[in-house]
């Protein structure tokens, strides 16, 4: 049986949004969605909240965590703070809903994409062409990071690509924080001799199984674990290049340990990263005695293509 | 020609950890948004307020792209971080859990006016003043 949820509805003054999330956070709510009207004329856009309007607040709560009387319960309170503000009493409703309604409903827009020069990412769901001159890589993300549409994504598999272009089965890969593993499957389909995946998200390293048999991979052509770093460390493998996809900050905190997991010719993608966050990125980088050799940028992002030696 | 907007959600969520879970996932996944490049969108750019509620504006497009803004943490965030509580009191009409002082009030309602639903700083002070009370904070004279 799937998980469910208690969706949570409030409607209420706008004046009491503030004082209805401190109530709601209170109950154990973690966020709330506000769905705003809108209203168009020729040339803007207004919310409905600035039309004093009654504004729907929406949260959420598993359901194994609370129960009807408390949710009576919580009515009465929302009530209470209404009459403490001199508005009118908002009107709370709740009813359960499936997991599942939301974590598949995005994938029907999804649709395939190319990604750099080869390869054509290509939904579980869908059946690719059979005449296609590209790289086909069946990807179902389930709820881990990597669809291919982000530009981290794109920029890294376009790296990757460059990285693999004449030597791809001399090169063993680390795929660090690999969510679907999309980076790790591309390096493998372009003939890498071997690929390491690991994610601290055990939900991403399943997906990542799930999409190596997908792909058809041998499973000691792509081995997936649980963890980080450390992992790699583990494994005892020296790897000639290592991909990185995951935010600024994580990696500020893992790069020091890159050199016990690389040799003094291997390579290394880093993205993730905000324009903003370059400089930082770079800092660090160069501390630790790696050349950025590339910085490549799309929209917000930037993608770093560093070596740990001069040559 | 601009793109159409058919969707505005604002969502208030803790700095750095959206994920597909509600309620992230019921609000864009019913407009066909990827969700996963928007927490991958909002984490990094909230996560050096870590510990903190950013609530964030995204509109939707027809072509299910999106962008969004980032807003100022709630009033009640605030409002604790002014007071130094942990929580709220549990029956505010009985009990007081702490105190702000007036300039507090007006700093809070200055860094929330643009986006309170008031006008000037006095209705946005009314406003700070109301979720403060419903807290358990007492205003001090």
């Amino acid at each position: 049986m799937s998980n469910r949820w208690w969706e949570i509805v409030v409607k209420c003054e706008p004046v009491m949004e503030e004082s209805v999330f401190w109530r709601l956070e209170k109950f154990g709510c973690s966020g709330t969605a506000t769905e705003i009207k809108i209203w168009e004329n020729e040339n803007n856009v207004e919310s409905q909240s600035a039309l004093n309007e009654q504004i729907l607040i929406r949260t959420y709560i598993p359901e194994i965590s609370t129960q009807l009387l408390d949710l009576a319960a919580l009515s009465l309170w929302l009530e209470q703070d209404a009459k403490l503000l001199e508005v009118s009493t908002p009107e709370a409703k709740w009813h359960l809903i499936d997991e599942e309604d939301w974590a598949t409903n995005w994938k029907q827009h999804w649709q395939p994409a190319e990604i750099g020069d080869r390869f054509l990412i290509y939904p579980a769901w869908e059946t690719p062409p059979e005449d296609s001159e590209k790289i086909i890589l069946k990807l179902d993300p389930g709820a881990a990071f990597g669809t291919g549409t982000h530009p981290t994504t794109q920029l890294c598999l376009e790296s990757v690509e460059m990285r693999l272009y004449s030597n791809a089965e001399t090169q063993t890969i680390a795929d660090l924080g690999c969510g679907s593993g999309i980076l790790s499957l591309g390096a493998v389909l372009l003939g890498a001799k071997k690929a390491y995946a690991v994610d601290t998200d055990a939900l991403a390293t399943k997906t990542c199984r799930s999409n190596c048999q997908l792909n058809e991979i041998e499973r000691n052509s792509l081995i997936v674990a649980d963890g980080s770093i450390e992992k790699l460390i583990e494994s005892g493998e020296i790897f000639d290049g290592v991909v990185c996809n995951i935010l600024a900050d994580v990696i500020v905190e893992l790069f020091p340990q890159f050199n016990q997991i690389t040799h003094d010719k291997s390579w290394a993608i880093l993205s993730g990263i905000l324009i903003s966050q370059a400089d930082m990125i770079a800092d660090v980088v160069e501390q630790n005695g790696w050349t950025v050799a590339a910085l490549w940028k799309r929209k917000d992002w930037c993608c770093f293509n560093i070596r740990r030696s001069e040559y | 020609m601009p793109r159409k907007v058919v969707a505005l959600i604002k969502l208030a969520l803790p700095a750095g950890k959206a994920n597909p879970a509600p309620p992230v996932g019921p609000a864009l996944g019913q407009h066909g948004v990827n969700i996963m490049a928007f927490c991958k969108e909002y984490n990094a750019k909230t996560a050096d307020k870590a510990g903190l509620v950013i609530p964030v504006e995204i509109s939707v497009f027809e072509d299910r792209s999106f962008t969004f803004i980032l807003k100022t943490p709630p009033a009640s965030v605030l409002i604790k971080k002014a007071a130094g509580i942990e929580k709220g009191a549990s029956e505010p009409n009985k009990q007081k859990v702490g105190t702000i002082t007036q300039a507090q009030l007006k700093e809070i309602a200055q860094t929330k006016l643009p986006d309170l639903n008031a006008n000037d700083i006095e209705a946005a002070m009314k406003i700070v003043a109301g979720t403060a009370k419903n807290m358990g904070i007492a205003i001090a004279e």
